[in-house]
């Protein structure tokens, strides 16, 4: 799937598109409004991650036009404003997803691969790691064909692993991504630690669970 | 202190109980005064009638022949009498005495008026008197009079005083009201008060004027702190990407790892800062919407379910208490639930192992009260002065902590009009209380 990055930030793009390009993701970039205008108009994305603080336009603006051309390109707002008139206008005018500077890369993957399974129709949900398999849809987990029941945040923790399956991901992004940046003043590694290690005791009743990695001093990771 | 109409109306009472006084003082004087003057005039008249009456008619049909040399006449109560006699002595007299006369064998005391005249080469002495008695007698008619005249004045005078004092400071009023009624200074009421004193209109448009200046700055200072912030979240935004970026690289040391992770905890301790000050400046310009509708009881079971598995793993018991429910309306639900889930994970964290935090929701007359209650550590003195305060809060078992989680979660309670109360004692516990306003 190919994305245009509309950040006038270089250094951050860059970092976007090196992310992605190893997510298997063809990625442009501009850092212009003008630009990502034209290059919007000419070529057909599939997802467009759009800074809302150009200098030289509007980023609503481009959301708007898109819009008006018909176009089904997924917009994904980045933006360091956070105002809370930005989102909700982003989001009534047909913005995908939105996501408030700094954001973990981890997540920037896991906001696109839900906008694309929302909006190209992607019908398989189901992931087997080992011998269970992971249902993302239904969030349901099977171990040989019996469900094994796990807490809402223990789910999530493990479907956002999944989803960045052989990275290393930090206590710190696991954290962001399931209680949001609003309580990211009480983080606490611990809190991480004990939902990974009461995921373990539900699924061990089960069956082993190798590829559910601790990686000392930083955090955890799914190996497939 | 009492307040200014009362002090007016006290000044309105002492004048006029003063001036009564210094009038009854003065009036026994004074009237006695007015009646002589009154009596003299009378007499005065009296004699110039009889003498307009004998210059018309003569003297003849009061003293006709030589035997008859005196006429008198007197009513019937004896209180004035004229006479009219001849007169020998050479002076001419006109003066008036105090003498009696004995008028029918009764001695009567008179003011009397003597007055010569000549009629045809005679010479007479007309004597036109009033009795003392009827001269005190309208002295005190004229006292009654007056007494009764002064009561209603003062009454009238009271009363119209009273009301004109309390509609003239009616406006005052009105600003005082203003002025309690407000918590920020862009809160005050803009629409000038209807008065015609020109010290209130002045008075209004200095407040106003006031307030929209600290308003101005107020918001001049937010304003700033959001955009530092902004400018600051950027550069923190592409060193977060670099970092991450380099540490899913699979050909790192694990101390390389580490490295990053180090720096990137560090980093991540900075965009909290940020995001919380930012945080705190949105709230205290209004910029959150709070257009929700929920039951609080149902955030914190959210919040107690979330936490549970974190209480259980330190051995802490986490329970709820709910007596009453708490529906409420126009506010921010992710607000509410930052700052019970705050106030709820610092009880946790300063319980011992084995204690206990129970989270109470309860109503209480026409409001609703949540409590937060830990047999912790409790807060020093010094730390519950500044309780509220960022930066001054850091406590030492939270490696993370910015200190400024308890500003935040005072400001989410500003914002929602929540009152919080916290009651501590060192080693024994702490009790953080949040009383909902009655209309929510």
């Amino acid at each position: 799937m190919n994305v245009l990055i509309v950040e006038d930030e270089k250094n951050l793009s860059d970092e976007i598109a090196r992310f992605l390009k190893s997510e298997g993701y063809l990625c442009e970039q501009t850092f212009r409004g003008v630009d990502a205008s034209e290059k919007i108009a000419v070529n057909l994305y599939d997802f467009v991650l759009l800074d809302l603080g150009l200098p030289d336009y509007d980023g609503l603006d481009l959301i708007r036009e898109a819009r008006s051309s018909g176009s089904d390109t997924a917009y994904i707002i980045i933006t360091a404003r956070g105002a809370v008139e930005d989102k909700v206008t982003g989001l009534d005018l047909g913005a995908d997803d939105y996501l408030a500077k700094p954001f973990a890369l981890p997540e920037l993957a896991s906001r696109l691969y839900a906008v694309a399974r929302r909006k190209f129709k992607i019908s398989n949900n189901e992931i087997t790691v080992g011998d269970f398999s992971f249902d993302s849809h239904s969030r349901r987990i099977t171990h040989k064909g019996s469900e094994i029941t796990v807490t809402k945040k223990e789910f999530d923790l493990l479907n956002y692993l999944i989803l960045n399956k052989n990275k290393v991901l930090t206590r710190h992004q696991l954290y962001e991504h399931i209680w949001g940046n609003i309580l990211d003043d009480q983080y606490d590694s611990n809190f991480i630690d004990v939902h990974i290690k009461n995921l373990r005791k539900k699924l061990n009743e089960f069956g082993e669970t190798p590829w559910l990695e601790t990686v000392r001093g930083i955090g955890y990771k799914i190996k497939l | 202190m009492p307040r200014l109409r009362i002090k007016l109306s006290l000044f309105n009472i002492l004048s006029k109980v003063v001036f009564t006084a210094l009038f009854l003082l003065l009036m026994p004087y004074i009237v006695k005064k007015i009646s002589l003057f009154e009596a003299d005039s009378t007499l005065i008249e009296m004699r110039e009638q009889v003498i307009s009456l004998i210059s018309d008619i003569g003297i003849e049909p009061f003293i006709t022949t030589e035997a008859e040399n005196a006429f008198g006449s007197y009513n019937i109560l004896k209180e004035e009498f004229i006479s009219i006699e001849k007169y020998t002595e050479n002076e001419d007299v006109n003066f008036i005495e105090v003498t009696e006369r004995l008028i029918e064998n009764e001695n009567i005391t008179y003011r009397v008026l003597n007055y010569s005249f000549k009629v045809d080469g005679e010479k007479y002495l007309l004597e036109v008197g009033k009795s003392l008695d009827s001269i005190h007698h309208t002295e005190i008619n004229t006292q009654k009079v007056m007494l009764l005249f002064l009561a209603f004045i003062i009454l009238i005078t009271f009363i119209t005083d009273l009301m004109y004092t309390r509609r003239l400071l009616k406006p005052l009023d009105t600003i005082i009201r203003k002025l309690k009624n407000i918590s920020d200074p862009s809160a005050y009421d803009n629409r000038p008060v209807k008065t015609t004193t020109n010290d209130f209109i002045r008075l209004d448009n200095a407040l106003k004027e006031l307030m929209d200046h600290i308003d101005k700055l107020f918001r001049k200072e937010k304003e700033t702190t959001i955009n530092i912030s902004h400018e600051l979240l950027t550069p923190v935004s592409v060193l977060r990407s670099k970092l991450e970026n380099l540490l899913i690289r699979d050909d790192l040391s694990p101390e390389i790892s580490m490295q990053i992770e180090e720096s990137l905890k560090t980093l991540h301790r900075l965009q909290s800062l940020i995001n919380s000050l930012l945080m705190i400046a949105r709230l205290e310009s209004r910029q959150y919407l709070h257009n929700e509708s929920f039951s609080v009881n149902n955030v914190l079971s959210e919040i107690i379910s979330e936490l549970n598995p974190i209480a259980e793993d330190s051995g802490l018991l986490l329970k709820e208490e709910f007596e009453s429910e708490l529906q409420i309306n126009q506010s921010n639900r992710s607000l509410l639930f930052s700052m019970f889930y705050n106030i709820i994970n610092n009880a946790l964290k300063n319980s011992p192992a084995g204690g206990t935090v129970i989270v109470k929701s309860f109503s209480m007359g026409k409001g609703h009260i949540i409590n937060i209650i830990d047999a912790g550590k409790g807060f020093s003195r010094e730390q519950m002065n500044n309780l509220f305060l960022r930066f001054k809060n850091r406590s030492e078992n939270n490696e993370n902590g910015t200190g400024v989680g308890l500003a935040i979660a005072k400001s989410i309670a500003d914002f929602h009009d929540i009152k919080i109360i916290v009651k501590s004692e060192p080693d024994k516990g702490t009790v953080f209380s949040f009383i909902f306003p009655e209309n929510s």
